[in-house]
């Protein structure tokens, strides 16, 4: 296979976490979308500077996220949009099974500043260690765990649960069963 | 080293040395998968595959010249 169609798959491979890492930084799939577009563009241009063997999941994430800010700096802070039409949709609702809905983690998610979102993402979903995160984001790997540690306090605070892990799984499956929801 | 950073790795100490403070135990940590395996499930739009496809035949029409 030559490299160019091999830097292709490996490309369209990484299209899926692409698009979740761009809807966690947009919250909104059209702009994600476009996102994603520009990164593989860029990526492809700049196809020569990827060292083969080195991370390319982590690599694309850096160009999505350059990309994302500086289209952030030339519309002003319009991506932002804590208050917004997008906010009001996912109002946050009582639970009426006690469990934790997702439309509600949704609009915690939104509540939470870009780089504390960014960084749980990267950390709690995408899979990245805490060095792989602090490359992306360009800063250090102190600055990507307290941000991370700040924006699980605060998820936490908004959809008042508890860190349930200092009780270990035998809690959650109480918890689980005690809600009555089923998972 | 913060209190934070402490109680970090006391976590990690007690998961076997991973560090996992927003692992899939911790309701936090499920929602944030369950939110974000949402999305990478999702279809890929055919966009994305015509898109590097013509990058591709750019390419190697460039070659060629």
């Amino acid at each position: 296979m030559s490299d160019s169609l091999q830097f292709k798959q490996d490309l369209l491979g990484a299209i899926p976490s692409l698009r979740a890492f761009g809807v966690s930084l947009t919250q909104n799939s059209d702009k994600a979308d476009d996102l994603v577009q520009e990164t593989l563009v860029k990526a492809w241009d700049k196809q020569s500077s990827f060292q083969p063997g080195t991370n390319l999941k982590a690599w694309l994430f850096t160009i999505l996220r350059n990309e994302f800010y500086s289209q952030m700096r030339k519309r002003g802070r319009e991506v932002q949009d804590s208050d917004g039409a997008m906010t009001a949709r996912l109002a946050i609702h009582p639970s009426q099974h006690g469990s934790l809905d997702l439309e509600d983690f949704r609009a915690a998610l939104e509540k939470l500043p870009e780089d504390q979102r960014e960084a749980i993402i990267l950390i709690g979903a995408s899979g990245f260690s805490y060095e792989e995160a602090a490359e992306i984001c360009n800063c250090a790997v102190g600055t990507i765990k307290s941000r991370v540690s700040r924006a699980r306090t605060r998820l936490q605070d908004i959809l008042k649960v508890s860190g349930e892990a200092d009780y270990g799984p035998d809690a959650i499956a109480a918890h689980v069963m005690g809600s009555g929801a089923g998972v | 080293m913060s209190d934070e950073e402490n109680t970090e790795q006391h976590e990690a100490a007690r998961q076997g040395g991973h560090l996992d403070p927003l692992g899939t135990n911790t309701e936090i940590g499920r929602k944030l998968k369950q939110f974000y395996d949402g999305i990478v499930s999702d279809d890929v739009p055919d966009r994305f595959m015509d898109l590097l496809s013509k990058l591709e035949a750019a390419d190697s029409g460039r070659k060629k010249d």
